[in-house]
């Protein structure tokens, strides 16, 4: 079957494999514990399936070049913990807080980058540093207490970030845009792989049908309750823009050729060592919208915001098709990875999984994916 | 599997290896032909040949790593039919292969890298290794063979030099009892110094009766050394016979006595012009890096438009450096500049302004250095030239203008695929050789570096590349070709640099450059070059 179908088709093969997965998943989760399925908990699934995703994103900016970032994690609850803390004890402006910890996480990150390049130390050495470096800096800065998001419960930009929906009419309208859009790529993409070769149209025609299926699911179902979360918008963005660049531009490309083999990369003329900055850079941006989003999920900021989230990012992106050894994997893959993450999370705490067990989970889940990675590698 | 017992009458007289009537094919490349070989009891045997010629794949038939039945013919062993499933096999039999690349564990001493693998124990169930035990016998191993005064014990190897860890390598091959000891050009990177400690303990290695294999190309040392002397060309034997009734001008002979074939194409010779020429190499010194010793000292040529210069030179020369170098992408300068047109290329230099500037580079090697394997022919294509496919009003890639522009590429080089999406790893050798070449040219380039541009690629994709290279110099792009074949330099060059010991052994024009000329020249070893090593060695 392999050699009638192309390259491509065989990725997206794997793709419907994963959301194979996704349904048995929901299924048992649904059946164990019914209220899975109720329109307020796949609410709450939607808002965490986008804060992991949209960290996943981010280290799949730095797992295609083969790098990894093991102080994500950490990032997140420090950026939170800066807001946090400017809002609550120094009576900064939630905009301008945020602001600054979006610069802090940038100019942390980028120096992470720039000290992996120009050492040419392992990204796992560096960022494993990193991990424990933020994670000390945020415990300092929060003083080991619980700092809350707003003075009061009083709205602002940040508490906002997972309290405001998107309401049901406005809701549908962009869906159905959102749909239009992407059967309008679809369609685009179809010709041109037509003109390159023989194409499997009901692949084709499937790949568009799922996720506007999906789409529709989900905004039909938000739609119960009180409409989109702000946090599946900031991921719609998220997810198109990285898209967009790693499917579109120049960055993308080398991102992918260097992951493919960085000495061909470089004698072609790719700049191999700002790339990798810049996705480090990048990285950190992500870093802080999610720390943003998690710790108002939190409502405070608190030491365990933002724990172990690498390693989930890590899973997602494994899960979702990308290689660790770099120069494989792509956006929706790792909105799928993210998925089947969020699911298993979230199903496990609705069903009381004793914590104990929901490491072990998460672990086994790791460590497949990555077994999984092995296997697929060789058989291409 | 024992070795069979040998007779002294048997000794005397039968060969101790013996290969008859052998071929080997790598896909569609024939590496060996037909070569007869036999190796006598006690003697040293030179094995000579240019780059290609068969002389690796020979010896790793002799060591196992080509397994019986992966070739045709007959091997035998001992006076036995070898029937060698892997190196192991080779090694129980006594026939020990020290090959180019050392392979010793750098963090570990002398003495446990003589017995990685089979250290002395003691304690129960011999779970401890006994180190005193072990040193003492591996002291003892270096006394017995004279080299306790070059190498300490407990040296770790990475603070060693090349010509002792060279030595520590004989010594763990030949630490059991081995009969046959075969070397891949072992005195490539030593000191004279180191050389004369080497030649000695190999003498003394024949004075035991051990019979030994040795490449090289050095003639002067294979002169020196050795009984008998084979000289392997396009994978036969061409010449066998003592040393003592031949010279190195029929070695040499034998070497390149190859006929030029029609595979060139005509090419006019480009008349060395007054204008500018388009890149001035102006007394390049080179370094690895900050602490390394010299690779290439005082380099000067110049290239004209529409020439093609060729560079040859042996194994190790330099030539790949050279090329790297003007691409920004190895080495330390330590003197001179380089000119593209009248201005001088800045250093330091990233291949990204190297290729922007309009100076490009199709790599050896191309599956490490030149492909992305398991990417399309298309992304491969486009890799040096993104920034041309950049949209003015976004940052975005123009994929209508890449996929024409890839598809009208691969139509001229006539690349056969599939698809501009299948991925490069599924191509025939000289189909990917095109991919690179075709990657350069979408650069738009004025200067081309060739480094072995139809290595491991056929003869018909050959031949097209060789057009290819003749349209790009009618074109007036300079063209700079490094190649281990003599015949494909000597039928594209106009002139043809020499590099031998780091410098330049001199420029040939078309007519001067005989094949025994340039190898004589890339062989000689002036006494500059040959002293240059043993400077690093008093640095170090």
């Amino acid at each position: 079957m392999t050699s009638r179908l192309a390259f491509q088709d065989r990725t997206s093969l794997a793709m419907l494999a994963l959301l194979a997965v996704l349904l048995l998943l929901g299924t048992v989760f649904s059946i164990a514990a019914p209220q899975f399925l109720s329109a307020r908990n796949l609410s709450m699934l939607l808002i965490e399936f986008s804060m992991t995703s949209v960290l996943a994103l981010g280290m799949l900016l730095l797992i295609l070049p083969g790098h990894i970032d093991l102080s994500a994690g950490s990032g997140v609850g420090l950026t939170g913990g800066i807001t946090a803390v400017l809002i609550m004890h120094h009576q900064v402006p939630a905009p301008l807080a945020m602001l600054v910890a979006l610069a802090v996480a940038l100019l942390v990150w980028r120096g992470m980058g720039h000290i992996i390049v120009s050492q040419s130390i392992p990204a796992f050495i560096i960022t494993l540093g990193g991990l424990l470096t933020c994670k000390g800096v945020f415990w300092l800065i929060i003083q080991n207490t619980t700092v809350p998001v707003s003075p009061g419960g009083a709205p602002n930009l940040l508490a906002i970030l997972t309290t405001y929906y998107l309401p049901p009419r406005p809701s549908y309208v962009l869906a159905g845009l959102t749909i239009l859009v992407l059967a309008l790529l679809r369609w685009r993409s179809y010709q041109q792989q037509k003109l390159r070769g023989p194409v499997d149209k009901e692949l084709q025609l499937l790949s568009f049908l799922v996720p506007a299926q999906v789409i529709a699911l989900v905004v039909l179902c938000c739609g119960q309750f009180r409409g989109l979360p702000l946090p599946s918008l900031i991921l719609l963005v998220v997810a198109l823009f990285v898209h967009v660049l790693l499917t579109h531009t120049r960055f993308g490309r080398a991102l992918y050729a260097i992951g493919s083999n960085e000495e061909a990369a470089f004698l072609s003329g790719i700049p191999v060592g700002k790339t990798v900055v810049a996705a480090y850079t990048l990285m950190g941006a992500l870093v802080a919208v999610t720390g943003f989003m998690q710790t108002a999920y939190a409502g405070a900021s608190t030491t365990t915001v933002g724990d172990l989230m690498e390693l989930d990012a890590v899973a997602a992106c494994v899960i979702g098709g990308a290689s660790l050894r770099g120069g494989r994997g792509s956006a929706l893959g790792v909105l799928l990875g993210s998925l089947v993450m969020a699911c298993l999370l979230s199903g496990m705490s609705l069903l009381a999984v004793p914590p104990e067990a929901r490491f072990i989970a998460r672990g086994v889940v790791l460590a497949l994916s990555a077994w999984l990675d092995v296997r697929l590698s060789k058989l291409s | 599997m024992s070795a069979p017992a040998l007779t002294p009458n048997a000794a005397a007289t039968a060969p101790v290896l013996q290969l008859r009537g052998v071929r080997k094919r790598f896909g569609g490349i024939v590496a060996l032909a037909g070569v007869d070989f036999s190796l006598q009891p006690g003697e040293i045997h030179a094995l000579c040949g240019e780059n290609g010629a068969g002389k690796s794949t020979l010896i790793k038939i002799l060591g196992g790593v080509h397994p019986t039945g992966s070739f045709d013919g007959e091997y035998l062993a001992f006076g036995q039919p070898a029937r060698l499933q892997s190196v192991r096999d080779a090694t129980q039999l006594g026939i020990a292969v020290i090959y180019q690349e050392l392979v010793l564990c750098e963090g570990l001493t002398v003495a446990q890298n003589l017995f990685l693998g089979r250290e002395p124990t003691h304690g129960p169930l011999g779970l401890f290794v006994d180190h005193a035990r072990m040193r003492s016998e591996a002291r003892e191993l270096l006394g017995r063979f004279g080299l306790q005064n070059e190498l300490d014990i407990d040296q770790p190897i990475s603070t060693l030099g090349v010509g002792q860890k060279q030595l520590v390598e004989i010594v763990r091959a030949l630490h059991q009892q081995s009969r046959v000891l075969i070397l891949d050009e072992p005195t490539a990177a030593l000191s004279t110094r180191e050389i004369t400690t080497l030649l000695a303990l190999l003498r003394g290695l024949q004075a035991r009766g051990v019979a030994l294999v040795y490449i090289s190309h050095k003639l002067d040392e294979v002169f020196a050394l050795a009984d008998r002397i084979t000289v392997l060309r396009d994978g036969r034997s061409v010449m066998s016979a003592p040393a003592h009734e031949t010279d190195a001008a029929s070695v040499i002979r034998h070497m390149v006595g190859r006929t030029l074939t029609e595979l060139y194409p005509a090419r006019p010779l480009t008349q060395a012009s007054t204008e500018t020429p388009l890149l001035q190499v102006q007394s390049l010194s080179l370094a690895a890096d900050k602490k390394s010793p010299l690779r290439l000292r005082d380099i000067s040529f110049q290239l004209h438009a529409g020439e093609v210069l060729g560079i040859f030179g042996l194994m190790g020369a330099g030539r790949s450096e050279l090329l790297l170098h003007l691409l920004g992408a190895w080495g330390e300068r330590r003197q001179g500049q380089v000119l593209l047109g009248a201005q001088p290329l800045p250093w330091p230099l990233t291949p990204q302004e190297a290729i922007r500037r309009g100076l490009v580079l199709v790599s050896e090697e191309r599956r490490r250095y030149g492909l992305l394997m398991d990417s399309s022919v298309g992304e491969n294509l486009s890799l040096s030239s993104l920034s041309s496919l950049t949209r003015p009003w976004l940052p975005l890639l123009n994929e209508e203008l890449e996929q024409a522009r890839n598809t009208a590429i691969s139509h001229k080089l006539r690349i056969k695929a599939s698809g501009l999406q299948q991925p490069v790893r599924g191509l025939s050798g000289g189909n990917q050789q095109k991919v690179v070449l075709g990657k350069a040219l979408l650069c738009q380039p004025q200067v081309v570096l060739l480094d072995e541009p139809t290595r491991g690629v056929d003869v018909g994709a050959k031949r097209e590349i060789y057009e290819h290279i003749s349209q790009l110099s009618a074109a007036g792009l300079g063209v700079i070709l490094v190649s281990s074949e003599l015949p494909e330099l000597l039928g594209l060059s106009d002139r043809v640099l020499v590099l031998g010991g780091g410098q330049a052994r001199g420029l040939f024009t078309r007519e001067q450059a005989q094949p025994e000329v340039l190898l004589a020249a890339a062989l000689s070893q002036k006494p500059a070059a040959a002293g240059a090593p043993t400077v690093t060695q008093e640095v170090r």
